[in-house]
């Protein structure tokens, strides 16, 4: 609990002597002698509020029993947080909170995970006094695009107003009306909608606040939960996915993710779920005869990829991996460049180093700045939301945010205080630009946060999908393709009709080169212009291990079975490789491949060309190379049986 | 009969809201005195020694409060409490229309005597008229150099705000009346820290009642002692009390400290001829009736502690043989649900569960359950609330439950009677 040079204070709570640090709140300190004090608008991240009046405890030598939330330790207190008095206490304010509380819990979305109900067994009468007929407020009330609200359920904590307020920067939920005619509402009527909405469904302690995409689909106790880490952009949050009957039903928080998520979720990474059951998905491989695409089996995909190749030689590239694992990301540069290909990038829009460097930091680091600033027009709560809230927490503690444009950069750096500790948030960074800002920042305290469009980007780039050995990048490559000098283009997860800063000189590109293949989940624009299409596993159905925006090594643990058809990136590659007859690596050397290169990350400032990978990390900045894998025993692709079988029975063959 | 003339001096003789009137009367001297002649300390030290107490409810030694404002922290403010709005009160909005000249040099003197530059005063919506009559008085003082930049040329600043309520009771609880001043949802904040800690806009702030400043106009007048003199041992000085119910002259009378209850009753006018004494209510809808055994106690903070009860803000409601004390219950729960803010649990949960079994009890639809209910849920949601508004919910239901349970019983449905 205590860490060296904190002032520490010696209490008793229920007779066990306990040191904490200075300032603890009991509620906390009791969590050292594991007793649990319950709570209901008091929460770690929220602080207190001192309004359910439940987490009442005895200190002795005071008559009237306290609440815990906001009482901090002193020395020599004796607290009791079970005896018949405080239990006396407690239970009263369970009563009370059961006067008008609807006991509809067999079809309540929260019953078996709900507080009032773990309470009310705990410290409740098991009976009312209750004569009259319970109040009756709004039920079903529609919050907004993802939140039904239940204002009978409601027990006022107020945790979702207060999140909104201190948390999400955002102000729109309110109490209105006073007294037991109480609801939560927004403040304009309008509805409820922000990056983060689907926090407040999470922290309120009943069945209130239910998220639409959840409401009435399962039972807490009938889902199967699965830790792995959000895929849908780089920040590395850790979440649980309920599984029940074959379908992610929810995603969910882990609690003490403070390294990573802090314990939120963005709405995309939360309620971004449902594709994966998508009657639209593809399940077959596709390829066009004519103008029209047949469905083949995977054995013909593999001979007509690997003829194309073949045919192609050298004059083939492959574009990919942002948005694969880092084994898929490894894998893939491994096998192209076995077969001859150098024409490697995991850019297919703009030409952007998505590694910061030895200048990135952990988001405890943006959390404690004094300066942020947000170059590009680029919007970081989008690119990176949760992220984000470190920014916002930075701001309530008195930093400034500075937007600006990515060319005044380097001088708004230059126009800060010397010794303020800066932090720069970009989309990624381009040479020159780049240069600007490390001249600007030389001899300064400045982190930068590169949040790129693509999750796994800096994975991508550790795992070597760059042009490392004198091939051709994303840009250059559709430049050669629209001048009919490419062969083969092989496109992973990547949608560059899409997104490309000019759609129409990729779509020409893509028209003009001879042979493109596309792996991916849905017919997107891209995968429309392709001959071969391959259906890809999302990031649900396979396991392996991404790196956040921070640098670290993050596992990503299957929790869904995918529909029959589809393959990983990484059987494709394996597949794929059969063709060629390549050796590939055991799974222990993929492993340690993915491990190492994810560690040597790039070194360089700003602005470094990236293509030369140093020394590792820690050499250069002094920080210690432990693995930086978080939750142990997970990591690698070998969580993933079918793929560890495939692999095995590949290398034997 | 000792009612006295301090505060209420030359109200309903003289038009105290002209300032020309006022000032004749020697209005704005120890204002202008402060400034001239005393140290901020010097008016702490008068305020301290006084023994003057809040007479907004609370009954805090005032001195004792403004002590606790940590030394040279600045900016830090003084905030005049003129939400008045505790059933029975009405002393305060008579000062306000009254005599607002002196309403203000009290607020003066209370923001040199914790050395801050400004002043707000946070008037109860309802009082239009009030307010109105202020503002008048706040322009004159302004246009006299009594407020405003560099006053008596001594290089004291001091400028007083004007904010009017929208009428809630709950604002008149400190923290709930910081959060209506910031412009926020007006409902009280969890202590620690205390306003003098952390108040408006979180910076060191006293919050006090109107008729609590105005006396540090005698005071600095008379003097301490002179103010000391008065009053019993622990509770000094004098007290405006706003007497009502069932006298022949209701209205507000200054007496000193300690002036006993039947002494309050006769000054009053006393009962309808005819009429027994059956309770009062001493210190506002906060507060829990005391009986005929009580009516020789002096009427201060100690005693009526003592009684059961508390001396509040000073009204002092009568009922005699006529009463209805479970529709009077029903009445105040009312007030109390009414005006719960819905932040705590016990407060808004329970005000709103007893106002419902009154409610039943006064249309003759009782439980006996509920006899047992009221005792058991009246007694525990108090002491357990985020503010005093939970704890006021049950001090007068209790009181005259237990007095008068024949009241209730007869209230009782007429099958469970039987039963």
């Amino acid at each position: 609990m205590s860490t060296t040079g904190e002032q520490l204070v010696k209490l008793t709570i229920d007779g066990v002597p306990v040191e904490v640090p200075k300032g603890t709140l009991l509620v906390e300190a009791a969590k050292t002698v594991k007793q649990e004090i319950p709570v209901y608008c008091y929460h770690t991240k929220l602080g207190p509020a001192g309004l359910c009046r439940v987490c009442l405890v005895e200190i002795v030598g005071q008559p009237k029993l306290q609440i815990a939330c906001n009482t901090v330790v002193a020395e020599g207190m004796v607290v009791n947080t079970r005896n018949e008095k405080v239990d006396a206490g407690r239970g009263m304010i369970l009563e009370l909170l059961l006067v008008n509380h609807p006991l509809d819990c067999p079809i309540c979305d929260k019953g078996g995970e709900c507080d009032l109900q773990d309470y009310a067994m705990a410290y409740g009468r098991g009976s009312s006094d209750v004569a009259d007929p319970k109040q009756s407020k709004p039920k079903g009330v529609d919050l907004g695009p993802t939140i039904v609200l239940d204002e009978e359920r409601c027990v006022v904590c107020q945790r979702c107003v207060r999140f909104d307020d201190i948390i999400a920067d955002e102000r729109q939920l309110i109490v209105k009306d006073r007294g037991h005619h109480d609801i939560i509402a927004t403040a304009t009527d309008a509805p409820y909608r922000h990056h983060f909405t689907g926090n407040v469904t999470e922290i309120c302690p009943v069945g209130a606040l239910t998220s639409k995409t959840y409401r009435f689909k399962s039972r807490p106790w009938d889902l199967n939960r699965t830790q792995t880490t959000c895929t849908q952009c780089a920040v590395g949050c850790q979440q649980f996915s309920d599984v029940r009957l074959g379908t992610v039903l929810r995603t969910m928080s882990v609690e003490h993710d403070d390294r990573y998520s802090d314990s939120w979720l963005c709405d995309r990474g939360r309620y971004n779920i449902g594709f994966y059951t998508s009657p639209e998905r593809i399940t077959q491989p596709l390829y066009r005869k004519g103008g029209t695409f047949v469905q083949i089996g995977w054995d013909d995909a593999f001979l007509i990829w690997a003829r194309e190749l073949r045919a192609a030689g050298a004059n083939a590239g492959a574009i990919g991996g942002g948005r694969l694992l880092n084994e898929e990301a490894y894998l893939l540069q491994h096998v192209f460049r076995a077969i001859g290909v150098r024409n490697l990038d995991w850019r297919g829009g703009r030409q952007r180093q998505a590694s910061p460097g030895k200048s990135g930091g952990d988001y405890a680091s943006l959390e404690r700045a004094n300066a942020i600033v947000v170059a590009g027009s680029s919007s970081p709560a989008e690119l990176a939301p949760v992220m984000w809230l470190r920014a916002i927490k930075a701001k309530r503690n008195g930093a400034q945010i500075y937007h600006v444009t990515e060319n005044d950069a380097a001088k708004t750096i230059a126009s800060i205080a010397p010794d303020a500790r800066i932090a720069i948030v970009w989309d990624g960074v381009d040479l020159v630009l780049g240069k600007s800002v490390a001249d600007a920042a030389s001899g300064r305290s400045v982190v930068a946060y590169i949040a790129s469009e693509q999750p796994n980007a800096r994975g991508a780039e550790a795992m070597g999908m760059l042009p490392i050995d004198g091939g051709m990048d994303g840009a250059m490559m559709f430049d050669a393709a629209r001048g009919g000098k490419l062969a083969a283009l092989s496109l992973f997860g990547v949608n560059p009709v899409r997104n490309a800063a000019d759609p129409d000189t990729v779509r020409a590109a893509l028209s003009a080169t001879n042979f493109v293949m596309v792996s991916e989940l849905f017919m997107t624009e891209t995968a429309q212009l392709a001959q071969l299409v391959l259906p890809a596993k999302g990031a649900f159905e396979k396991s392996g291990t991404t790196v956040n925006i921070t640098g670290d090594l993050l596992a990503v643990n299957a929790s869904l079975e995918s529909p029959t058809g589809p393959l990983s990136d990484l059987e494709m590659l394996i597949g794929l490789a059969q063709q060629f007859d390549l050796t590939l690596p055991t799974i222990e050397e993929l492993d340690a491949a993915v491990i190492a290169r994810s560690q040597s990350a790039f070194t360089g400032t700003f602005g470094d060309a990236l293509y030369h990978s140093g020394a590792s990390r820690h050499a250069q900045d002094g920080r210690s190379l432990e693995p930086r894998t978080l939750w142990d025993g997970g990591g690698t692709a070998a969580h993933d049986e079918r793929v560890v079988a495939l692999l095995r029975e590949t290398v034997e063959a | 009969m000792p009612v006295t003339k301090i505060l209420t001096a030359g109200i309903g003789e003289a038009n105290l809201r002209d300032i020309n009137v006022y000032r004749e009367r020697g209005g704005y001297k120890q204002w202008e005195r402060a400034v001239r002649e005393l140290t901020p300390n010097d008016v702490f030290e008068a305020c301290d020694k006084s023994g003057l107490r809040g007479r907004g409810g609370a009954g805090f030694p005032t001195g004792r409060k403004w002590s606790f404002l940590p030394k040279d922290v600045f900016p830090r403010y003084l905030v005049c409490n003129c939400d008045e709005a505790e059933p029975g009160t009405f002393k305060d909005h008579m000062l306000l229309e009254e005599t607002p000249h002196l309403v203000l040099e009290g607020i003066l003197l209370g923001a040199y005597g914790i050395n801050c530059h400004h002043a707000f005063i946070y008037i109860r919506g309802e009082f239009k008229r009030g307010y109105e009559i202020f503002m008048k008085a706040l322009d004159e003082a302004r246009a006299a150099g009594l407020v405003g930049k560099n006053l008596f040329d001594k290089g004291y600043d001091l400028e007083v705000t004007v904010h009017r309520g929208a009428g809630a009771y709950i604002c008149g609880e400190e923290t709930g009346l910081l959060n209506s001043l910031e412009g926020k949802r007006g409902e009280p904040r969890l202590k620690p820290p205390f306003p003098a800690i952390a108040g408006l806009y979180g910076a060191p702030t006293v919050v006090n009642n109107v008729e609590t400043l105005a006396y540090l106009v005698p005071i600095l007048e008379r003097g301490a002692d002179w103010f000391a003199a008065a009053g019993t041992e622990r509770s000094k000085g004098y007290k405006i009390v706003s007497i009502s119910g069932h006298v022949q002259k209701p209205g507000n009378y200054e007496v000193p400290v300690g002036t006993t209850i039947r002494e309050l009753i006769e000054i009053a006018g006393g009962l309808r001829p005819g009429r027994t004494f059956m309770a009062v209510q001493p210190g506002g809808g906060s507060s829990a009736c005391i009986f005929e055994e009580h009516l020789d106690y002096p009427y201060d903070y100690e005693s009526m502690a003592k009684a059961g009860s508390m001396m509040g803000s000073g009204a002092f409601t009568v009922f005699d043989d006529t009463t209805d004390f479970v529709k009077a219950a029903f009445n105040l729960i009312r007030f109390y649900t009414h005006e719960s803010c819905g932040q705590c649990t016990p407060c808004r949960e329970g005000g709103s569960w007893l106002e419902r079994v009154l409610h039943r009890f006064v249309e003759g639809r009782g439980l006996r359950s509920d006899l047992e209910m009221i005792r058991r849920v009246g007694h525990a949601i108090t002491g357990l609330n985020l503010c005093a508004l939970g704890d006021s919910i049950e001090p007068f239901l209790l009181s005259v439950f237990n007095r008068f349970p024949d009241q209730f019983e007869a209230r009782l449905l007429k099958e469970t009677v039987q039963a």
